[in-house]
């Protein structure tokens, strides 16, 4: 019975204009970063380099693609997960809101199968945006602006050769797409709860705010610092310290994975347990 | 097919069912008649297992995979799609038969057509009610569910609905719906809930229970408030309508002399009001 109702779920999600609204909006502010690199990006970028430029030497054009793909994985902060946010928890409030549903709950199907198809289809939706926002700024950033070495700054300038800098970024996407997967699972459970869009879209931009805070928050206890959620959500970041730790990287990620789990299965418990009134 | 016995449900602004008992049997329609608010929506939702009743059973003999079809308040229908892809979708998620000719086949039993493509969004209040009820009855449910569905009809509209339950009754389905408009519940229902303030205050066969309480007659016809006949009876006369009281026993001899007078009656309804309904049992 969980295949219908994903297919199901599937067909409605991009069926519903405020999806292709969603993955407009998402590519707009993609080729918004790239016109802006295209005629701003150079200027920039050699004002803040010109005194380092006098004592190391760098590889090719600085303004490439591997730097325009780290400045669109930025958007992971903010942009990315609100615009997510907003059409998972549609999946549940649209249907609150429009009565729609009382009517799939009156046919032969389960409470518990249904929510659960919901979740798989945030979770495919969700992954599906990254992999698109990745594609076409990998072949866009490429093509447009070439290859080259990568300079990020972390409180430290840190250097990486192409060909590192290219995995470095692949890996952030994935490890960025355990975060996007946390705050739409936390947007749905929200949309559970609250069962408006207007009040689950304020709850969820709230969230998201009040996640980016904590994260930069120092609680001086070294358990929160190291295992609550908002310091989980930008393990991505850490694949562009100069030292990768990659144990630490994949302990944050699966601490996230299990948080995500966690409010995936709250909501599920929630709603097979709420009246559908 | 469907008992019921002692529900009742309480919300944070009070209590909305006390004790509510009701059964529906095979082929018959039975009507809940009650005010807006008087607790019909919460004992549909009951007996369609979308809120638990903080007392009572409710107990179904069916071993369909959907025993119960039920419209509840406003048909909830996807508008940005089109009436084939509501009905396709809500058989293909319970397995229901979701091909071309099955989906034809449902949109055809509830009289909609099947080459309409546009969103339902676009459709009237009439077509909607018809599409929920073509979603209900998806999967061959024992027993329909229709809650307040003449709300928001014009007249043909709601002659046509009243068409399409008969039909649906015949068809050995057990039929239940509601509305605070009495004669609408009047024309099609063989069995009546009356349910106030979310008491049960009457029930009984529709003709036996009305025909206890009707007292008064609206006749209508061209110059009828000028009839000999009607004259002893009359309480109230307008242009072409005339207001009567009687019992129901003398209501044919009276028409059969209207007749004879040569007024040509158009219509002869029942003023019954609901507060009628109500009263038996509550005293």
């Amino acid at each position: 019975m969980m295949i219908p109702l994903l297919k199901a779920e599937l067909f409605k999600l991009f069926r519903e204009s405020k999806t292709w609204y969603a993955i407009t909006a998402v590519l707009l502010i993609e080729g918004i970063i790239l016109t802006a690199a295209y005629y701003q990006g150079a200027t920039i970028l050699e004002l803040l380099l010109d005194n380092l430029r006098q004592s190391f030497y760098f590889e090719g054009n600085l303004l490439n693609g591997n730097l325009l793909l780290y400045i669109i994985l930025n958007s992971l902060w903010f942009n990315l997960p609100l615009i997510l946010m907003i059409v998972s928890s549609a999946l549940i409030t649209e249907e609150y809101k429009n009565g729609t549903l009382k009517t799939v709950m009156l046919q032969a199907v389960s409470k518990g199968q249904l929510i659960t198809a919901k979740y798989i289809a945030s979770f495919i939706f969700t992954a599906l945006i990254l992999v698109l926002l990745m594609l076409t700024t990998f072949i866009l950033a490429y093509s447009i602006f070439g290859n080259g070495d990568l300079v990020v700054y972390l409180g430290t300038l840190n250097f990486f050769p192409a060909d590192e800098a290219f995995k470095r970024i692949c890996f952030a996407f994935a490890s960025g797409l355990l975060s996007m997967l946390f705050f739409t699972t936390v947007s749905l459970t929200l949309g559970i709860l609250l069962k408006e869009p207007a009040k689950t879209w304020i709850a969820s931009a709230f969230f998201l705010i009040l996640c980016s805070l904590l994260l930069k928050a120092d609680f001086g206890l070294p358990t929160v610092e190291r295992f609550f959620f908002p310091k989980l959500t930008n393990a991505w970041q850490h694949f562009f310290d100069y030292e990768l730790n990659m144990n630490s990287i994949l302990i944050d990620n699966l601490l996230l994975a299990g948080y995500t789990a966690f409010f995936a299965l709250l909501g599920i418990f929630l709603f097979t347990k709420k009246d559908i009134g | 097919m469907l008992h019921a016995t002692e529900l009742s449900k309480s919300y944070k602004s009070g209590k909305a069912l006390h004790n509510f008992s009701i059964e529906l049997k095979p082929g018959v329609i039975s009507g809940l008649l009650g005010r807006n608010g008087a607790g019909k929506t919460t004992l549909f939702k009951i007996l369609c297992g979308l809120i638990t009743p903080d007392h009572g059973t409710v107990t179904v003999a069916s071993r369909r995979p959907k025993p119960i079809g039920a419209v509840i308040e406003q048909p909830g229908l996807y508008g940005y799609l089109n009436a084939y892809e509501n009905l396709k979708l809500f058989a293909q998620i319970q397995k229901a038969p979701a091909d071309l000719k099955s989906v034809e086949n449902y949109l055809e039993s509830v009289g909609l057509p099947t080459d309409r493509k546009d969103p339902v969004r676009n459709f009237s209040m009439g077509m909607k009610q018809r599409l929920g009820i073509a979603i209900a009855l998806l999967n061959d449910p024992e027993i329909l569910i229709l809650d307040e569905p003449f709300s928001g009809l014009d007249p043909t509209g709601v002659a046509s609905l009243i068409k399409l339950i008969k039909k649906l009754a015949a068809q050995n389905i057990a039929i239940l719906l509601s509305s605070h408009l009495m004669t609408e519940l009047q024309k099609c229902c063989d069995y009546l809930y009356v349910i106030d303030n979310g008491f049960l205050v009457n029930k009984g066969e529709t003709k036996k229970l009305l025909d206890g309480l009707i007292s008064r007659y609206t006749i209508t016809a061209t110059n009828i408030e000028t009839s000999r006949t009607l004259q002893p009876y009359l309480v109230a006369a307008e242009k072409n309508t005339a207001s009567i009281k009687c019992s129901s026993e003398h209501i044919p001899a009276i028409l059969q002399n209207v007749l004879e007078e040569g007024f040509a009656v158009t219509s002869c309804v029942p003023d019954i009001t609901l507060e009628q309904l109500v009263i038996p049992l509550a005293q």
